[in-house]
């Protein structure tokens, strides 16, 4: 547990006991880790993170609506099937040709078969899983659990090396029992004030010790308002220190605030709301009491 | 010491299930497991892990933490909170034999249930006199002469002003039936976690809509605009899955492939377009339904908000349009005064068949075959095998009806009008937050 919270730290990933514990459980247990939680915490960072700390391969699978298992498994490589007919069909050799189109030489890896084929150990990253449908999660079941998957012309491939899997979800829909009774599960909220200055220090070191209790208390208070949509991420939060050190600005200003709010809240509405409901003038005080 | 370990993981996530964290037995494994990999003696680092591998949904973390911190709390702890939680049974019991001696007619005693008998004891002296002296004014008359069902008559009249004293103290009494496991442990942690219940949004999901405090309003509001969302997502993805049954366009397959000899070298494909359904919006303002009205129509301005596709109208006597009312933009609580002040029809009579009839009359264009009615109704209404029949009519218009029922599921099997209904369309509990999570998490169009 202890190097996994080094590995954090040397990556500068600030985390909490809770992070290093559920992913500690997710390698010693074998099981994949299911992190759920607002756009913007870090869910698919923590993928990344460990990818780096563990020197292995990083295999994203970035979910949509309508993915298949053609895009997120493998798919035979038609032309070059066709191809391969066309000159066999000249050369009159067909013995064994329906044996060899349906070979390792036709098939294409996508990225579930390539983490479970994988030489080394690798992190695979099925991202946003909330945007498939209920039949593509129930086609990860297998591989969640037995990290093995069907080919039904080349039978049962079984991982090579059990890879790191990562699978957050913005909590668009409610995930199936069954793909959550498979994983660990890890619930990222957004930092408090404490640990959002630890991460704007350890992102933005060039920015003053005011303006980064400032920044952090400022955000803390638009994410606590409830008319807010879409409340500021940790990227926009760092968005915001670098335009405001690009400024020159050591403090916070109500003037301040009025010209850069766009740099964290990206809707005309959630503008209004912020206007309406806290207020520039506010905002500041706050954060620099 | 292994074995008592297991026996209390075992225990614990029993009661874990009691207190409505959902847990399988693979769970339970896996909560073994991971003790066996963790530092033992670290009290968080327990509490993370075990929280890691059981409880899957961010709603259930508060409800875990509490029942972790009850259950594995100090020995010296659980003893004390398990002799205040006995005290406070002998207390209730004490105080409903008390009230038992108080509510009787002719020396004998009224017929109320335990939970009428506590509400009475929990009155202050002002209100238990006032019943008192009633039941005395009543023994004092001559009612027996002319009545001689007059005990069951009182027992109403006692039964209604209990009911009318706990509409207006729902704050102080704590009505919430609790599990008995036999288990006099458990039962403290039961009955703990009930009264501690925080007000925030997971307590918020579980409460009757219509009890929801004023205070809790706005939190409330934002979780049904939430859900609507949700809802509206859902239907949307429902219908964009079938872009997956892809057709081969033979014309196009075979325009692109004449420049390779007429070889199928690439394959062109035609998909299916997008559509997503209509919705017809029926939502109950009638007396019965007045508690719900101010969190019914968020839910529509909810779905407005997200989906264009969408009539909405309110109903009691008759039927009444609002989607005009629902302007990209416009402020909620400006809207509700709008709908209030302009509407003839809040706060009456249910006749939802004359309504049903307008519907189908005047405005007999949105009935069409994809499109979806949506009722939103406790089912309580006049006529009801008038109202049976417009169902039916309307019914063959449409592709489906559904019914999100205020009414609490356990009371559908007493409603004639819910059961008459319910073999017609299909219905869902609709009667907390937490019915209408359920009914977008559920795949209602289908």
């Amino acid at each position: 547990m202890e190097n996994i919270r080094k590995g954090f730290e040397e990556v500068g990933y600030i985390s909490d006991a809770e992070v290093i514990v559920t992913v500690y459980l997710a390698l010693k247990l074998q099981k994949p880790i299911l992190i759920e939680g607002e756009p913007g915490v870090g869910k698919t960072e923590l993928g990344k993170v460990l990818s780096q700390i563990f020197h292995a391969d990083l295999i994203r699978l970035q979910c949509y609506e309508g993915l298949d298992e053609n895009k997120a498994l493998y798919e035979w490589n038609y032309q070059k099937q066709l191809l391969k007919i066309q000159i066999m069909k000249e050369a009159q050799a067909c013995e064994n040709i329906e044996h060899d189109l349906f070979s390792r030489e036709y098939l294409l890896e996508r990225p579930l078969l390539k983490a479970i084929q994988s030489e080394n150990t690798s992190v695979l990253l099925i991202d946003e899983v909330d945007k498939t449908d209920e039949e593509f999660e129930a086609f990860l079941f297998e591989l969640l659990s037995d990290f093995q998957v069907s080919v039904p012309e080349l039978g049962t491939l079984t991982a090579r090396h059990i890879p790191m899997v990562v699978l957050t979800s913005n909590n668009e829909r409610e995930l199936s029992d069954g793909l959550k009774r498979r994983c660990i599960y890890l619930y990222l909220d957004f930092p408090a004030v404490e640990r959002e200055i630890a991460i704007i220090k350890a992102k933005v070191p060039e920015i003053n010790e005011k303006l980064t209790q400032q920044i952090a208390k400022a955000v803390h208070l638009i994410r606590q308002n409830r008319e807010i949509k879409k409340k500021p991420s940790i990227a926009e939060t760092l968005d915001w220190a670098r335009a405001l050190l690009t400024l020159n600005e050591d403090s916070l200003s109500e003037k301040l605030v009025k010209q850069t709010i766009n740099i964290l809240l990206k809707t005309k509405a959630d503008i209004e709301s912020f206007n309406k409901q806290i207020g520039a003038a506010a905002l500041d005080e706050f954060a620099r009491s | 010491m292994e074995k008592t370990m297991e026996a209390n993981i075992v225990r614990f996530t029993h009661l874990l299930r009691l207190a409505g964290v959902k847990v399988g037995s693979g769970e339970v494994i896996d909560a073994l497991n991971a003790l066996t990999v963790i530092d033992f003696s670290d009290r968080e680092q327990v509490k993370t892990a075990l929280r890691s591998v059981l409880v899957k949904r961010k709603g259930e973390r508060d409800i875990f933490d509490r029942t972790f911190d009850l259950y594995f709390a100090p020995l010296e702890e659980r003893e004390r909170q398990q002799m205040e939680h006995q005290m406070r049974q002998d207390q209730k019991k004490q105080q409903i034999e008390e009230a038992e001696q108080d509510l009787t007619f002719e020396e004998e005693n009224l017929d109320l249930t335990e939970e009428e008998k506590y509400l009475y004891s929990q009155m202050d002296q002002e209100d238990k006199g006032r019943i008192k002296d009633y039941l005395k004014k009543a023994e004092a008359g001559k009612s027996r002469e002319w009545e001689p069902n007059v005990k069951s008559l009182i027992e109403t009249i006692v039964k209604g002003a209990l009911r009318k004293w706990l509409h207006s103290h729902q704050d102080q009494v704590d009505l919430k039936e609790r599990v008995s496991t036999g288990d006099l442990e458990l039962d403290y942690i039961l009955e703990d976690l009930g009264q501690k219940a925080p007000s925030g949004e997971d307590s918020l999901m579980y409460e009757d809509m219509q009890h929801i405090k004023d205070k809790d309003l706005p939190k409330a509001n934002m979780l049904i605009r939430r859900l609507a969302k949700h809802l509206v997502t859902r239907i949307s993805r429902r219908y964009k899955r079938s872009k997956r049954h892809q057709v081969l366009d033979l014309r196009r397959t075979i325009r692109d492939n004449i420049r390779y000899g007429g070889t199928m070298f690439k394959l062109k494909y035609r998909s299916k377009r997008i559509q997503k359904p209509k919705l017809i919006l029926l939502c109950d303002v009638s007396g019965s339904m007045a508690s719900y009205a101010s969190l019914v129509l968020q839910f529509i301005y909810g779905i407005h908000s997200v989906l264009g596709q969408i009539e909405s109208f309110i109903f009691s006597d008759d039927l009444e349009r609002i989607s005009q009312h629902f302007q990209p933009g416009s402020d909620f609580n400006q809207l509700m005064v709008d709908i209030m002040n302009k509407s003839n029809v809040w706060g009456g009579g249910t006749r939802l068949h004359t309504s049903l009839k307008t519907l189908r009359k005047k405005h007999s264009a949105l009935l069409t075959s994809d499109a979806y009615l949506i009722i939103l109704s406790d089912t309580k209404t006049e006529a009801i095998g008038d109202t049976l029949q417009e169902l039916q009519n309307i019914k063959k218009c449409v592709k489906d009806i559904l019914w999100l029922n205020t009414l609490p599921e356990q009371e559908w099997q007493n409603s004639i009008s819910t059961r008459t209904f319910q073999a017609l369309v299909k219905m869902y509990p609709c009667n907390t937050l937490n019915d209408i999570e359920q009914i977008t998490r559920s795949k209602i169009f289908s």
